[in-house]
């Protein structure tokens, strides 16, 4: 099965075909994203600022980290559900975005980052608010964090500025030289 | 003198209107400007929206319960402040791309609208209720009132491409 085929197939099922069909319910379902982004997206970051000792100094780190947490993750699963309800409607037009598989990458990327940093920073939080200097790699966790997360924002925007290549662009491409050839 | 000073403006408007002509806007001549603009724009509502719903959650109770709502507004305040003048300044060169089509577009004016009565709602009776450390149902509303509204500015905001 290639990957055109595997992304028709996906997007043939009944919840897909409503949603991408529907005029109304595709952009709420967007709505929800951008606006889970918004209200949880500004904690990740405010977060992250927190640690660093840019934002909110006098709260401890670990009433920032720990008091956030579930909001985060009640966040993250609103906007990621709706995503993913979002690709699944156009798995086809998806899978054959580079731009998809940057933010897929960037993704990636954000699964390591929360194996290697949530054990040995976020669930340590009293620790760092206890530390004099704040340890490295504290400080790296926050500032990929920021990176990474802003690179997720930028890799789906740009998903929408994807133009692919047109079959039938390339055939009368093909057939131009032909045509001019033949009147000289 | 004002309706002639303001018919003048009005002219002069018009005419810059008439005048311009979006194909000679950089943004449109530039295949990364006009996403780059988007893309700073999203992350200034991030900043924005962010952090006046740490505020929000904290009037509900449900974020930040050992600190004053006060405090909580101050502190997110400047970063509040930080992500709207982003916002007015990656907006608007968004609408600058295509006055015409913004001005036209229903959804725009709705997120105009939806923006200037959450920014003077946010700068009034928000700022009022978190500063008075007002508890109960009254701060509760508040806080609803201001998330709904931020997130009909977002919503008013995507429609553009759909209606």
């Amino acid at each position: 099965m290639s990957l055109e085929t595997f992304g028709q197939w996906l997007q043939s099922a009944d919840v897909a075909t409503a949603l991408r069909e529907s005029a109304l319910v595709y952009p709420v379902v967007m709505t929800s994203h951008l606006a889970g982004m918004a209200l949880f997206g500004g904690m990740i970051l405010m977060t992250d600022m927190r640690i660093l000792g840019l934002a909110l100094k006098s709260y401890p780190i670990s009433e920032v980290v720990n008091g956030l947490r579930k909001w985060k993750h009640l966040g993250l699963t609103i906007t990621a559900g709706c995503g993913i309800f979002l690709f699944w409607a156009k798995a086809d037009q998806y899978l054959s975005n580079p731009y998809f598989w940057m933010k897929i990458s960037m993704f990636t990327l954000i699964i390591i980052h929360a194996l290697v940093f949530r054990g040995s920073v976020y669930k340590r939080a009293e620790e760092l608010d206890r530390a004099p200097v704040l340890p490295t790699n504290a400080k790296v966790a926050a500032i990929m964090s920021i990176v990474l997360w802003s690179g997720v924002v930028t890799a789906g925007r740009l998903i929408g500025y994807y133009e692919p290549p047109q079959k039938q662009q390339a055939s009368t491409v093909l057939h131009q030289p032909i045509v001019a050839q033949s009147t000289r | 003198m004002f309706p002639a000073l303001w018919a003048r403006l009005k002219g002069s408007l018009k005419e810059i209107m008439l005048a311009y002509d979006p194909a000679t806007n950089p943004l449109n001549n530039n295949e990364w400007a006009f996403p780059l603009c988007e893309i700073i724009h999203i992350l200034g509502f991030a900043f924005s929206i962010g952090t006046v719903a740490l505020v929000d959650l904290r009037l509900l109770g449900l974020a930040f319960k050992s600190q004053p709502a006060s405090k909580v507004l101050k502190d997110t305040a400047p970063w509040t402040l930080v992500g709207l003048v982003v916002m007015w300044i990656s907006g608007p060169l968004i609408f600058s791309s295509d006055p015409v089509m913004y001005l036209n577009n229903a959804s725009f004016r709705f997120k105009i609208g939806a923006l200037l009565l959450a920014m003077i709602y946010n700068y009034t009776i928000h700022r009022k209720v978190a500063m008075s450390e007002a508890k109960g149902a009254g701060a509760k509303l508040t806080a609803i009132i201001s998330l709904a509204l931020w997130v009909s500015v977002v919503a008013g905001g995507l429609f553009i491409a759909f209606v």
